[in-house]
């Protein structure tokens, strides 16, 4: 099979987990009388006198493949109801939230996947060397520590004490230049739209106040990767085809840059999907301490809200995403290993 | 068969995994960091015990936080609250020593919970396969689509305080055993109506002492209607339960399918068991203790997820004694020029951290010494 027919199969075999997806959050929505679902699609504590208008328009109290089509039909007209806590439509605020995640999770995702791959590796190669033990203690640190209270420390140590990072996305000069109507906003992305606008400055600020959250994000994630890298290079280092290569003549960074950190990678690959589900849980709590107001603060707080509608809309679009994440790392994975394809 | 002679089989069957136990634990002795993992988990485990001496209780209700007035500053550590308060005037010793017994509870209680809902789908599905299995494997694809801790946010907000059953737990207990009496009298020795019955008897059983263990208030009423009030943190404790068991089903569907295929299973049905027969005593005692011990590891993160909740407000109740719930007291005097209420944070954090470290260290050692590739080195 090749890798276009591979891609196609893994594209079909995604719907049944997207529609079970969808039925989840839906099924969570069950556990509601009809007059709380009623409540996700008011617009004001006026309307509540149309209750039955509204449980007659959506379909509110009859059967679950009823209430399921007409919720999936609003789901699909980018209705997923009104949050409380904001008073705004959900997919709004969705919307409106999107950037500030984005460009966390862009920034710590690289440092995340590089480092670690670097550190693993060194870990490996110098197995039980004082290397080998600091990493090993510094990712076992990393995934033990709570992220609130990494996030907390950092905060602490270098803005509380020392003033350097502070939190928010931007300072208040800059807050106000972008807010206003000269600065078009054509990402979303702070530091993007700096350089868009010539507004050098802007990106400083933004980068500048990116420093702890992405630091807290990838303290936290890189564990995962130092250990699954050293175990799958200390298990390539042992195969046979070292042997070879050292016996051809090979020098050693070639040894071990060409043939077993290349065969190592895959496992890493693979559990890269963990790491997409790891990084949209911390950017929950990465953007609730420092005050983000990206996607995953909102759901923070509009969970303390009990605003029904923000959160299972939150919970459906992460839930979406990382069926997407999952998709292209297996993609990436049977490009890299070409075995996959076949079996 | 006397007792004695039971017992001398009993003794000669479990004999390798014993060896394979002590193989094991020497390994790990020799491993350094294990050990500081242990007594890091002696350590919490001797707070949680000597707790009511430790800090003894004011109320009737030992979880609550007694509290020193009410007001919002959090005061610096002093003889009378030698870790400060916090804000709202919360003991943080207080706090930090029950809240020793809290994460126990929520550890061990979810962790029990996920693997016996685990088990009993997994060997139901793996030993079973076809439909039992696709529609297990689907189910676990679904709640696998959700990164862990926002499906638990969306279910903690979504289960409704009271829950009503129509049956009490006593009808719950006496149904469970008359399904199982049903299912062991009739039926021919391997038919799957018996077993499923068996299974069904014990899970309602295992249902209703789970009811009870939860602390949540429960009503009898007349008409044995029953209605459970849970509490926030079993909220959690059942949403973590929801989004924790599928792992658990996998893994042990694997091993039986591994073992399915062994010799001895295949005698087994040759000379006749019954289904129950044969996943009992050939295939559980032989696939169960790798998923036991890796369960019981996982406590850790599953009271990282809790503390987690719990400091995004989602967790325990104001005031009750909970590390997650005792940081997110100091949310608002973190960015402090200064660090002046550094009290607030510092303690619970590292009461937590060095829990989840404890448990995490045991873990990474054992994966170590289980993985057969890596370890006779």
């Amino acid at each position: 099979m090749g890798l276009r027919a591979y891609i196609i199969r893994r594209l079909l075999l995604m719907i049944p987990t997207l529609i079970g997806v969808t039925l989840l959050i839906f099924g969570v929505t069950q556990l509601f009388s009809p007059y709380a679902r009623a409540s996700i699609y008011m617009t004001s504590p006026a309307q509540y006198r149309d209750v039955d208008l509204i449980i007659a328009k959506y379909h509110l109290d009859e059967s679950f493949l009823i209430q399921y089509k007409t919720w999936l039909e609003e789901l699909l007209r980018g209705n997923l109801g009104i949050s409380k806590s904001l008073d705004q439509p959900v997919v709004k605020v969705l919307l409106k939230r999107f950037p500030a995640s984005l460009e966390l999770v862009i920034f710590s995702l690289p440092i995340t996947i590089f480092l670690g791959i670097y550190l693993g590796v060194k870990s490996a190669v110098h197995r039980d060397k004082a290397i080998d033990h600091v990493t090993r203690t510094v990712s076992i640190i990393g995934w033990s520590l709570p992220t609130f209270w990494l996030a907390i420390l950092l905060l602490a140590a270098l803005y509380a004490q020392t003033g350097w990072f502070p939190p928010e996305r931007l300072g208040s000069a800059a807050n106000a230049v972008v807010r206003s109507v000269d600065f078009v906003r054509y990402t979303g992305l702070n530091t993007i739209d700096g350089l868009l606008n010539g507004q050098l400055w802007i990106t400083l600020d933004a980068l500048r106040h990116l420093v702890l959250p992405v630091t807290t994000l990838t303290i936290v994630q890189i564990a995962l990767i130092i250990r699954v890298m050293r175990s799958s290079m200390l298990e390539a280092l042992n195969k046979g085809y070292m042997v070879t290569a050292r016996a051809k003549g090979l020098s050693e960074s070639a040894v071990i840059n060409k043939h077993a950190r290349r065969n190592a990678l895959i496992p890493v690959v693979t559990v890269s999907g963990i790491l997409a589900a790891g990084m949209l849980t911390g950017v929950v709590i990465t953007e609730t301490v420092f005050a983000l107001h990206g996607l995953g603060e909102f759901a923070a707080f509009a969970a303390t809200q009990l605003d029904i509608a923000a959160v299972l809309g939150f919970a459906l679009l992460s839930g979406v995403v990382f069926v997407f994440a999952n998709l292209i790392v297996d993609i990436a994975y049977a490009y890299v290993d070409p075995r996959i394809r076949l079996g | 068969m006397n007792i004695k002679q039971r017992l001398n089989e009993f003794r000669k069957g479990i004999g390798p995994t014993i060896k394979e136990l002590k193989f094991m634990i020497s390994r790990m002795k020799k491993s350094p960091l294990s050990i500081v993992g242990a007594a890091i988990l002696v350590f919490y485990i001797a707070i949680a015990i000597l707790a009511p001496v430790l800090a003894p209780p004011t109320s009737w209700d030992p979880y609550m936080i007694p509290r020193e007035g009410y007001r919002a500053e959090p005061q610096a550590p002093s003889e009378k609250h030698i870790f400060g308060t916090a804000q709202g005037q919360y003991d943080i010793f207080y706090g930090c020593i029950w809240g020793t017994r809290t994460a126990f509870r929520i550890g061990f209680l979810v962790v029990l919970s996920a693997v016996a809902m685990g088990i009993v789908i997994g060997v139901i599905s793996g030993y079973y396969g076809g439909i039992y299995d696709e529609v297990m494997m689907r189910f676990t694809d679904v709640i696998y689509a959700f990164p862990g801790l926002i499906l638990v946010m969306a279910l903690v907000i979504a289960v409704p305080v009271t829950f009503r059953f129509h049956i009490g737990p006593s009808m719950l207990i006496i149904a469970g055993f008359i399904a199982c009496f049903i299912g062991v009298s009739i039926g021919s020795e391997r038919s799957r109506l018996r077993l499923a019955l068996v299974l069904l008897g014990l899970g309602l059983v295992a249902t209703a002492i789970a009811t009870a263990v939860f602390p949540g208030q429960m009503y009898l009423t007349l008409g044995s209607l029953m209605s459970v009030r849970f509490t926030p943190l079993d909220k959690v404790m059942l949403a973590l339960v929801v989004v924790g068991w599928p792992t658990y089903s996998r893994v042990m569907r694997g091993e039986i399918l591994r073992v399915k295929q062994e010799d001895y299973v295949e005698a087994a049905k040759a000379v006749g068991c019954s289904d129950a027969r044969i996943i009992f005593r050939h295939i559980l005692p032989n696939s169960i203790y790798p998923l036991l011990i890796m369960a019981s590891l996982d406590i850790g993160a599953i009271v990282l997820t809790a503390a987690a909740l719990s400091f995004l407000g989602l967790g325990a109740p104001q005031g009750y004694a909970d590390w997650g719930q005792m940081i997110s007291f100091s949310r608002n005097w973190i960015a402090v020029r200064g660090n002046y209420y550094w009290f607030t944070w510092l303690t619970p954090g590292l009461f937590i951290f060095i829990f989840v470290l404890g448990w995490n260290l045991l873990g990474d050692a054992f994966r170590d010494v289980s993985d057969p590739t890596l370890r006779r080195r």
